[in-house]
């Protein structure tokens, strides 16, 4: 019933091989104001709902001049972690099944515990920060607790009979 | 539900993958299952009683928790 949703098992590798070079790229991004590292600025005209500046008219429906480094890098991320995340594993069965249902589970509980310690001890402009990471840490979470289960439950497999 | 997947797989003298692709499953769904940690559904569970040519209740047993 689930595995309606879920891709063929191939979409994992494109999946990883967009998802870790976005997530360098990210890291670059964050880390760029303190290491001064050199990123190529992409400036481009794009179509947007709504683009407002800080000093400045707020645009609807148009389009509108900005920098597209950080929405490469978060639009590629989301691709590459739903790829890997929603693809089946070689043998998909139930187990796997359940896995992927209580490793959902337990993503969406611990995003939002972390996000509601962040809304109560994170405040100012760093509060931004942490709704930024926020929208990638379903995902993060889901995948690293879906694989590390997968791995320790072939892991003890083999080394017995 | 405890189950004796184990010993039934060494009376037969084959491994975890072996019975995995004999009843088209994971490897890990085999483990899972001889750790305690899954359990299964009830047609994994006939398949399973079927390849070793017993009964369910010879393989699956309830526990008092259960």
């Amino acid at each position: 019933m689930i595995s309606k949703l879920l891709l063929p098992n191939r979409f994992k590798m494109i999946g990883w091989c967009i998802l870790i070079p976005a997530a360098i790229l990210g890291i670059a991004l964050t880390i760029k104001p303190l290491y001064t590292i050199p990123l190529p600025e992409i400036h481009a005209k794009v179509f947007a709902i709504i683009a407002d500046q800080i000093l400045g008219p707020t645009t609807y429906f148009g389009f509108t001049d900005v920098e597209l480094t950080n929405t490469i890098a978060g639009v590629l991320f989301i691709i590459g972690a739903l790829l890997v995340s929603f693809s089946k594993q070689k043998r998909e069965d139930e187990f796997i099944a359940n896995l992927r249902l209580s490793s959902l589970l337990w993503a969406v509980l611990a995003n939002y515990i972390l996000l509601l310690l962040t809304f109560v001890f994170v405040y100012g402009d760093s509060f931004l920060t942490v709704m930024e990471y926020s929208m990638f840490t379903v995902l993060i979470i889901f995948i690293i607790r879906f694989n590390y289960i997968l791995y320790r439950s072939s892991k003890t497999a083999s080394d017995e009979k | 539900m405890k189950n004796n997947i184990r010993v039934e797989r060494a009376i037969k003298d084959i491994t975890q993958e072996e019975l995995a692709k004999q009843v088209l499953v994971s490897r890990q769904t085999i483990n899972a299952m001889e750790a305690n940690k899954y359990v299964p559904s009830t047609v994994l569970a006939l398949k399973i009683a079927r390849y070793f040519n017993k009964q369910v209740e010879e393989i699956f047993l309830l526990e008092d928790s259960d």
